[in-house]
Parts: C-alpha cells; sequence; structure tokens
C-alpha cells in the first residue's frame, strides 16, 4: 500500500542544513497499523508529514497505491489527500468556529457526490462514541473527545490510510487509552490501515509492526501484537 | 460539479467565520467600512451641493436659463418689445425680461462731502433698468429683499441695492468699498456716464447671496432708465434679454427654437454663459476626486490590515484546512466572501447614514458657506462609483493576505517553523 524509496528529506542550505531523513525505505501493507516510534529529533514527525502530503521530499520516492504520489503536481496532491488520506495532528486541531458535527463533515462539503455527508458525520461521531455531543464546539469538549472528533473527521471520507502524529501526546492517560484502542477497533473491524508516530512505548501494544527511527534512519522494525 | 462543491464549502466557512467569529472586530469592519463610504460621499456632496447652490444662484437671480446679448457688434437688441413678446409666445417659455444696463457712479451723503475730490461714501456700480413685473417672472431677486420693498412698475424715483453696494453689518465687502450702509429711505445720487444726475431713494435692499455679482448691482425701472439714457430710444431697445423656462423644457430646444424664429442676437444657456461657474465645477470635480482617492486608499487599508489581521490569526486554522484536504482556492473563495460581506453591509449602513440621517440634517440645517445656503447633493455616479471602488478595494484586500497565506508550506502555516 505505501512503499517508501530512498527518502530524503533537508531542511535548510549549505553548512546550517539538518538532513532531518537519510535515504529512507519502508513499506506498510493494506490493513496494517504501524508505528514509527524513535527518539525527539529522529525524524519520525518529517516522515509522517512526507507521507501525509503535507510536505515535499527533497529526493526519493513515496508510492501509494502504485502512485508515485511525491511527483504529483500540487493540485492533485490535494485532491489526493482529501481522496485518500486522514490526518491527526498531535495538538487538538478542530475549528472553534465549527460544531463537532459541521468539523467532521467539512472535509466532505467540497465532494459533490457526498450529499449523505451530515448523515455520515453523525455516524462517525458515534462511532467515536461522541454521539451526543454532536451540537458541541471545541471548547466545549476535553481534550480526549477533541482528538476524537479529529479522528472522525479524518475518516468521513473514508480514506485509505489514516495518519496521526503523535495522537495521545496531549491527553491523559485515560483519554489516550480510549483513542488508541479507537484506533485499534478501526483497525480490526473496519480494516483501515493506519500510521502514528508516537513515542509513548506502552503505545507499541495497540500496533501491528514498530518501525524505529533514529537521526533521520531506520534504525530496526519490530512486530508487535 | 467539483466548483459547486467548492462554492458550498466557502459559503460554509464563510458564513461560519462571520456567525462565530469575534463579534467586535466584525463590528468595527463594518462600522470602518460604511464609514469610508460616507467619507467618500460626504465631501463630493459638499461640493455638488455648493456648485447646484452656485447654479441657482446664477439662474435664479442673475442669468435665468436662456441669455440673450446683442451680437458682437453691436450694444443693444433692437425692437425689445416684439423681440419679448415672440419669445413669450414660445410653449416652454415662463419669463421674459429685458434689461437696459448701465453703470453710475452712486454716493450716499453726498452733501456731507468736504470737497469736490473728497470720495466720501460713493462708488461706481453697473444699474440695470428693469420692468418690476417681467423681472418678477423671470428672476427671484424680489423674494431675497430684506429691508424695505421690491420696485414698482411706476416708481419714477426709487432704487434697489444690492447689499453689497448698500453695504453695513450684512456686507462682506469691505465699507470703503461700499456705501457705509445706506438704509431704506435714505437718498442715493446717480451720475450716469451721459452726464444726467438722478437723486433716488432707497426703496429696498436685496441680498440674493450670489457670489459673483448680483448683490453689487442696483435695479431702477426701465422706464426711469430709457429716460435717462433717451427715451425715444432706448423704450424698444435691450442691453440683454433674459428668459426663464419651465422646469420640464429642454433648454437646447428652445435656444433652437429662438434661433428658428429669427431673433438677432447672441442665445447662448445660462451655463454656457457662466464661463466662471464651469471653472469653479471642473476644479470642485479635481478637489472631491482627491479627496474620494484618498478616502478610498484609507478604506483600502483599513480592510487590508484587519482581514490580514484575521488570517494571520487564523494561520494555524488556514494549515489545518489545507491538511484535511480543502483546497487553497476554497480558503481564499472564503476570505473573498467574508470581504464582500463586509463591504456589502459596510456600503449599505453608509448610504442609510447618508440618506437618512446626514442628508436630512443638512437640509434642515444647510451649512452656511460665502457661497450661500449648502446642503448635500448626493450624485448617483459618485455613489455607484464609490459602491464599485470600495467592493474592489474589499476583494483585493481580502485576496492578497490570504493568497500569501495559501502559497506557503503547510507544515510552516500550522507550526509557524
Amino acid at each position: 500500500m505505501i512503499k517508501v524509496k530512498d527518502l530524503h528529506k533537508v531542511y535548510g542550505k549549505g553548512l546550517t542544513a539538518v538532513h532531518a531523513l537519510k535515504d529512507i525505505n519502508i513499506e506498510v501493507e493494506p490493513g496494517e497499523f504501524v508505528a514509527i516510534m524513535g527518539r525527539s529529533g529522529s525524524g519520525k514527525s518529517t516522515l509522517l508529514h512526507l507521507l501525509g502530503l503535507l510536505d515535499t521530499p527533497t529526493s526519493g520516492e513515496i508510492c501509494i497505491e502504485n502512485m508515485n504520489i511525491s511527483k504529483l503536481p500540487e493540485k492533485k496532491k490535494v485532491r489526493f489527500r482529501l481522496d485518500k488520506l486522514g490526518y491527526i495532528f498531535q495538538e487538538y486541531s478542530l475549528l472553534s468556529e465549527l460544531t463537532a458535527l459541521e468539523n467532521v463533515y467539512l472535509p466532505a462539503l467540497s465532494i459533490v457526490w457526498q450529499n449523505n455527508y451530515k448523515k455520515r458525520a453523525t455516524e462517525m461521531l458515534a462511532t467515536v462514541g461522541l454521539g451526543e455531543r454532536l451540537k458541541h464546539y471545541p471548547n466545549e469538549l476535553s481534550g480526549g473527545e477533541q482528538q476524537r472528533v479529529a479522528i472522525a473527521r479524518a475518516l468521513i471520507n473514508e480514506p485509505r490510510i489514516l495518519f496521526a502524529d503523535e495522537p495521545t501526546a496531549n491527553l491523559d492517560a485515560t483519554s489516550a487509552q480510549v483513542v488508541l484502542e479507537l484506533f485499534g477497533k478501526l483497525n480490526k473491524d473496519l480494516g483501515q490501515t493506519i500510521v502514528m508516530v508516537t513515542h509513548e512505548p506502552d503505545d507499541e501494544k495497540y500496533v501491528d509492526r514498530v518501525i524505529w527511527l533514529k537521526d533521520g534512519l531506520v534504525e530496526k522494525e519490530s512486530v508487535s501484537r | 460539479m467539483r466548483r459547486i462543491g467548492n462554492l458550498r464549502t466557502a459559503l460554509f466557512l464563510a458564513r461560519k467565520s462571520i456567525m462565530k467569529g469575534n463579534k467586535w472586530a466584525l463590528v468595527f469592519v463594518i462600522l470602518a467600512l460604511s464609514l469610508s463610504f460616507v467619507n467618500l460621499n460626504f465631501v463630493p456632496a459638499v461640493l455638488s451641493g455648493a456648485r447646484d447652490t452656485l447654479e441657482k444662484q446664477l439662474i435664479n437671480t442673475l442669468l435665468a436659463n436662456v441669455v440673450i446679448d446683442p451680437k458682437d457688434d453691436k450694444y443693444y437688441l433692437d425692437h425689445a418689445q416684439q423681440v419679448v413678446q415672440k419669445i413669450g409666445e414660445v410653449p416652454g417659455v415662463a419669463g421674459v425680461s429685458a434689461h437696459l444696463n448701465t453703470s453710475a457712479f452712486i454716493e450716499y451723503r453726498w452733501k456731507e462731502k468736504d470737497s469736490p475730490s473728497d470720495k466720501g461714501k460713493s462708488g461706481t456700480w453697473a444699474v440695470i433698468g428693469i420692468d418690476p413685473r417681467q423681472e418678477a417672472k423671470v428672476t427671484a431677486i424680489h423674494e431675497h429683499i430684506i429691508e424695505g420693498s421690491y420696485l414698482d412698475e411706476n416708481d419714477r424715483d426709487a432704487i434697489v441695492l444690492g447689499i453689497e453696494i448698500a453695504g453695513g453689518d450684512a456686507a462682506q465687502t469691505a465699507p470703503n468699498l461700499t456705501l457705509g450702509g445706506a438704509r431704506v429711505g435714505d437718498k442715493v445720487r446717480l451720475t450716469y456716464p451721459n452726464g444726467v444726475q438722478r437723486e433716488y431713494r432707497i426703496k429696498g435692499i436685496f441680498r440674493a447671496r450670489e457670489m459673483l455679482k448680483v448683490d453689487h448691482l442696483a435695479f431702477v425701472t426701465r422706464q426711469e432708465m430709457a429716460s435717462v439714457l433717451g427715451r425715444s430710444i432706448f423704450n424698444d431697445r435691450a442691453s440683454q434679454i433674459l428668459v426663464r423656462v419651465d422646469e420640464t423644457s429642454n433648454e437646447k430646444w428652445l435656444i433652437q427654437e429662438f434661433k428658428d424664429l429669427g431673433i438677432s442676437g447672441e442665445i447662448r444657456s445660462s451655463q454656457v454663459y457662466g464661463s466662471a461657474l464651469s471653472s469653479m465645477a471642473s476644479s470642485f470635480g479635481i478637489i472631491s476626486s482627491l479627496i474620494s482617492g484618498i478616502a478610498l486608499a484609507v478604506a483600502a487599508i483599513v480592510i487590508f490590515i484587519v482581514i490580514y489581521i484575521s488570517v494571520l490569526n487564523k494561520r494555524r486554522e488556514t494549515g489545518i484546512l489545507r491538511a484535511i484536504g480543502i483546497k487553497g482556492e476554497i480558503i481564499i473563495y472564503s476570505y473573498l466572501v467574508q470581504a464582500l460581506f463586509y463591504a456589502i453591509v459596510g456600503v449599505v449602513l453608509g448610504w442609510l447614514i447618508l440618506h437618512f440621517l446626514l442628508q436630512p440634517y443638512f437640509v434642515a440645517h444647510p451649512l452656511d458657506l460665502p457661497v450661500g445656503l449648502v446642503s448635500l447633493a448626493v450624485e448617483p455616479a459618485t455613489v455607484q462609483n464609490s459602491i464599485l471602488s470600495l467592493v474592489i478595494a474589499a476583494i483585493l484586500a481580502g485576496f492578497v493576505p490570504v493568497l500569501i497565506i495559501t502559497r506557503q508550506n503547510i507544515i510552516k502555516t500550522i507550526w509557524g517553523t
């Protein structure tokens, strides 16, 4: 499903250049729940940004479903991101002016054939356990609830891959557990492919495989559950 | 189809941003825009009002609508009575008045002069012989008498003076250039260019507030003037004939009619005749454009700053929108819709302020300017231009900052790094 070949990312130029990723080669199979782990500065968030088309690699290839997406023009990248990818951020990333329901159906609004977007968004919120919080604004929700709304939003367009960038970093232990169990459920029940960046060793038990990064290189891979 | 989806999303985002955004910021932006709209229209409206006042004064007190002068090679129009009658019969003509113009040396309290070389209270002014009944149908000087009364047809020893000749507190001219406060009932002595000297009782003093000339005029009856100049010849001559037309009549058409009647003379509309007014109107136009240009620039900068701050404050949210797959153009559209909303509401509010607050106020309390009492004359073309200018300024001001943000790297937009 995802095939990364010789991926390289450099920030800056000349003497101040930082090589965040150095010739990364990884693969993710359909329906897999993969965690990317490593210390701070190891390059795990950079890798996720590149996989999620939020940033452009310096060199190398990213193929998703056999399509080299790193070569796509910007407009097609945006469309690809909307149709095929879901993204969950570390910090609460909901739009404060929208209710939970509106936040969830927003990505579906620009897709004209999604006429039942409100119904789908309601179902998604029910799936993440927030069926009673449809009309609540982000400031009326807890951190864990906000993150679950963000998960529902990422799922609204039925993405092929869900990317999560340290989704539990700002949550208390109980909320973090709820979110991770939700990921596990989505992966198991719906076959959702998930790539998650985390620095919590305990999260290993929820995923199929862990890719360890160190100094911009793949240090090791370990099969988990 | 995709465009419909984009538009739907843009409208949704704009609506939510307006409805759920900072209410004070919304009020401030709309107020700033409405005041900019008022500002764009107010000064041109005052200048147009002043121009209208001047135009009306010129028509009402000095030139009427159509002016007939002798040909360049003649001093007078002959067969004046016949011409007046012919013109008066043309449909659309409200009144005709034949003037006999001359100048005279006017003295007040001449008996108090120490010697013939003593200037005393005197000066030389234009004196016009009129038929008071006909003149009242053509000009409105009779409505501007501030002391005494207007001339009667049979008045022979009476004169009506403009305030700038009579002088006194109400005059704007320096006292030494007036008669220094002549009052109704007082006597003045006129020495005409042909040497004839007559004494008149001041029957009335008028103040037409026409800036250029009228308040510097004196009027006697045509009969009296003809007797001074030479009754047998001047009874049927005129220095100038003024024609007042109905409000519904077309001046150009009437001028052609007069020419077709074979009237010999230079026939011109008061607008063509009053070239000083045209140059003044043109200067007003330039001033008005300059002020409007500055007001528009200020309005555009205000909108730009407000939208730029709004975009910067929502920078992270903009990044998130892009990260979840919302196209840059949708985000741009949503800000354009917001800018358009601010502009339209601002324009409507500004128009309401202008139309229902300022205009009625200045009609009730006109500005007392040297040119006369001036109220606001809001011209549709100026309103249209300012609406168009403000909407374009709002769209540009909304477009540029959001374009900058949507061109940035998504990660940089979200995290600011």
